[in-house]
């Protein structure tokens, strides 16, 4: 693709299921760049308290820099991927300017920008965009975990097929027009699949629907727009790196069905990052009592970390470009020195030289 | 209170373990002759479990025989709506096939969440249409991750949004069930980890608030031998710089989900039962076995 309509743009995109650790190695990648001298942000859908602490990341607050000890040559910036936050500026940029508030406080809205599930990864595609438009070029991208995270991928398409659908538009302005006139059945006659749909969905949820999509229009339809230039870049590996975060116990089960889930999709995975693993060598000597009882634990665990690991370089070894594996930490991440330990464990020029 | 169709509940974080540990309580009980019905939603879920199960009927013939694990698809289930209300076939094709209703149904608010509950609520009252003789004797719902079960359980009460059509009535009835506490045995799973704690909290005082739910029991997932060590035995643990690294690193860790363990207790009242991490086992079944040795819950009938 046109390398000037991603301006030099690096995205890596971690996907990955609860619980393993994405945040973190997230913003710790975004942390390895800035020190590597670019502007960097990591864009993140729920920080745990003491992250977002770490990340300086204040409620109310869409993105924030984050200040860095020491001599850094490039900028650590972080994100919040609030959708509402998205959605309303989406809407104050886009829309009419005697338009926004009826689509503001809009039931739909309110529903669609609170609940829709996959409404993060729709947003984080809108995101992507705006953060273009202000000039940050290497973004890292923490999907939100569970089995939305596809829906960034899926989502947009969609949605710019709905909105730029002809009928949408039709039925919107027909139904409203319709009403007006008191001409409820002709209209309906004339709408068959339309009627069909409140048969099942209410007339109510139907009508508001067809209501909120006629004043959203032009905003769907130049999200359908950037949904479509953001979607080709998340499809250009020389500006995309898709990477799955996992730990040892989860690593093969995981590295399958995202493997499997991004073929599917076309995409494939750059990295496997097995995060969270115990390595720490085992002492000559095992003390007697408790202390050695928990030694045992840990050597128990430790192997069947090593094991896993083994089992994954047999299994994906030369089916991926690289696999991290990153130790453990010995407390959850609380600040910029945790994510700094995480950040020494990567390598993050070879995303960065592959273009 | 109506035993038979009560729906046991494993929610929390994702990654604590629901899905093993709601498998090990199902085996257990599957093997003790119960039958034994296991709801998932999650592809990544369905995947597990298949893998898990493999070799169940060589292994344990009477659970093989009494364990059933049904998984939901949204999609599936729309189909089955408009088939239902469009009884000829092509009718129906057509109506599934138009783009126009596919982007309908797709951002009507909640409603993958409510066909969900729809089927969940059906399968809990199969149990007890025959007196005596029940479908199933335990059902088990694998939650998805706490932010989305809790979307979820609220589909329930998003009935207002669809305020005629079919829904409707639906929805007045799904309400109806899901807010009748006893119809839910609650049982949050979780790991001895700030962030789990934090999200285990702040669940159970949503489920409290918003929807009259106490916890049964609250899993505590993958402890550390420290966890259930006597606290003498613990406060004797000699760890000094001449400590190896792993012992230090095994310590400390055992000491933070000690005290993580007494933060969730001083919020979250409900027995507690901990599962050690397993330290060796031989194939998934073999996890499982070990896992459902740890599980006793007086609450399951």
């Amino acid at each position: 693709m046109d390398h000037t309509s991603g301006g030099g743009m690096k995205i890596i995109v971690y996907l990955g299921t609860g619980g393993v650790g994405k945040t973190s190695v997230a913003a710790a990648t975004a942390l390895a760049m800035a020190r590597q001298g670019v502007k960097a942000m990591v864009l993140t859908t729920d920080p745990s308290l003491r992250l977002r602490t770490a990340l300086r990341l204040e409620d109310g607050l869409a993105e924030q820099r984050v200040p860095l000890d020491g001599d850094c040559p490039g900028e650590l910036w972080a994100g919040l991927l609030d959708v509402r936050a998205t959605l309303d500026e989406a809407v104050r940029l886009y829309a009419k300017p005697a338009s926004v508030d009826r689509i503001l406080n809009h039931q739909i809205y309110g529903t669609i920008a609170n609940s829709l599930s996959g409404m993060q990864e729709l947003m984080a595609v809108e995101r992507i965009d705006q953060l273009r438009l202000r000039g940050f070029d290497h973004l890292v991208i923490d999907t939100a975990p569970s089995r939305h995270a596809f829906e960034i991928l899926d989502k947009p398409a969609l949605f710019a097929d709905f909105s730029s659908s002809k009928k949408v538009k039709l039925i919107g302005r027909t139904y409203r027009f319709v009403e007006r006139l008191g001409l409820d059945t002709i209209g309906r006659n004339a709408l068959d699949i339309y009627s069909r749909a409140e048969s099942i969905l209410g007339v109510n949820l139907v009508r508001q629907i067809l209501d909120f999509y006629s004043i959203f229009y032009p905003i769907a339809e130049g999200y359908g727009r950037r949904a479509e230039h953001t979607v080709a870049m998340l499809r250009d590996p020389a500006i995309t790196e898709f990477r799955v975060v996992t730990t040892p116990q989860k690593a093969i089960r995981d590295a399958g069905f995202f493997s499997d889930a991004l073929t599917e999709r076309n995409y494939s995975i750059g990295a496997l990052c097995v995060n969270r693993a115990w390595l720490h060598p085992m002492p000559d000597h095992i003390p007697a009592g408790l202390a050695g009882e928990v030694l045992d634990w840990y050597r128990s665990v430790s192997d069947a970390h090593r094991e896993a690991v083994w089992q994954l370089r047999e299994a994906y070894g030369d089916r991926v470009r690289e696999i991290q594996v990153f130790a453990e930490l010995e407390q959850d991440v609380d600040g910029v020195g945790a994510l700094e330990r995480l950040a020494r464990q990567m390598h993050v020029d070879a995303p960065l030289q592959a273009v | 209170m109506d035993q038979q169709s009560q729906i046991i509940v494993l929610c929390g974080k994702g990654g604590v373990g629901k899905t093993t540990v709601s498998l090990a309580l199902g085996l257990k009980e599957a093997s003790l002759g119960r039958r034994v019905v296991i709801v998932s939603s999650h592809p990544l879920a369905e995947l597990a479990i298949s893998v898990s199960l493999e070799g169940l009927a060589a292994r344990s013939p009477v659970a093989a025989r009494n364990l059933f694990v049904v998984h939901l698809d949204a999609r599936e289930m729309l189909q089955e709506i408009v088939e239902k209300h469009f009884p000829i076939p092509a009718v129906a094709r057509t109506i599934l096939n138009s783009s126009i209703f596919r982007n309908l149904i797709e951002v009507a608010p909640g409603l993958k969440e409510f066909y969900f509950l729809a089927r969940l609520q059906q399968l809990a009252e199969r149990k007890s249409t025959v007196p005596g003789t029940p479908d199933y004797d335990v059902l088990i719902w694998d939650a998805p991750a706490s932010g989305h079960f809790l979307t979820t359980l609220r589909a329930a009460r998003a009935f207002e949004t669809f305020l005629t059509g079919p829904l409707a009535a639906a929805g007045a009835e799904l309400d109806r069930f899901f807010s009748h506490s006893e119809n839910l045995k609650i049982i949050p799973v979780t790991s001895l980890e700030e962030m789990a704690i934090t999200e285990t909290i702040e669940m159970s005082e949503s489920l409290e608030r918003d929807f009259n739910l106490r916890p049964e029991a609250l899993v505590l997932n993958m402890v550390s031998p420290l966890v259930t060590a006597r606290a003498e035995d613990v406060a004797a643990l000699h760890i000094d710089s001449h400590s190896s690294v792993a012992l230090r690193f095994a310590v400390e860790r055992g000491i933070r989900e000690r005290a993580l363990g007494e933060e969730v207790r001083a919020s979250v009242d409900a027995p507690q039962i901990p599962i050690p991490r397993i330290r060796e086992w031989k194939g998934d079944l073999d996890l499982l076995d070990q896992v459902s040795r740890w599980i006793t819950l007086p609450a399951v009938a």
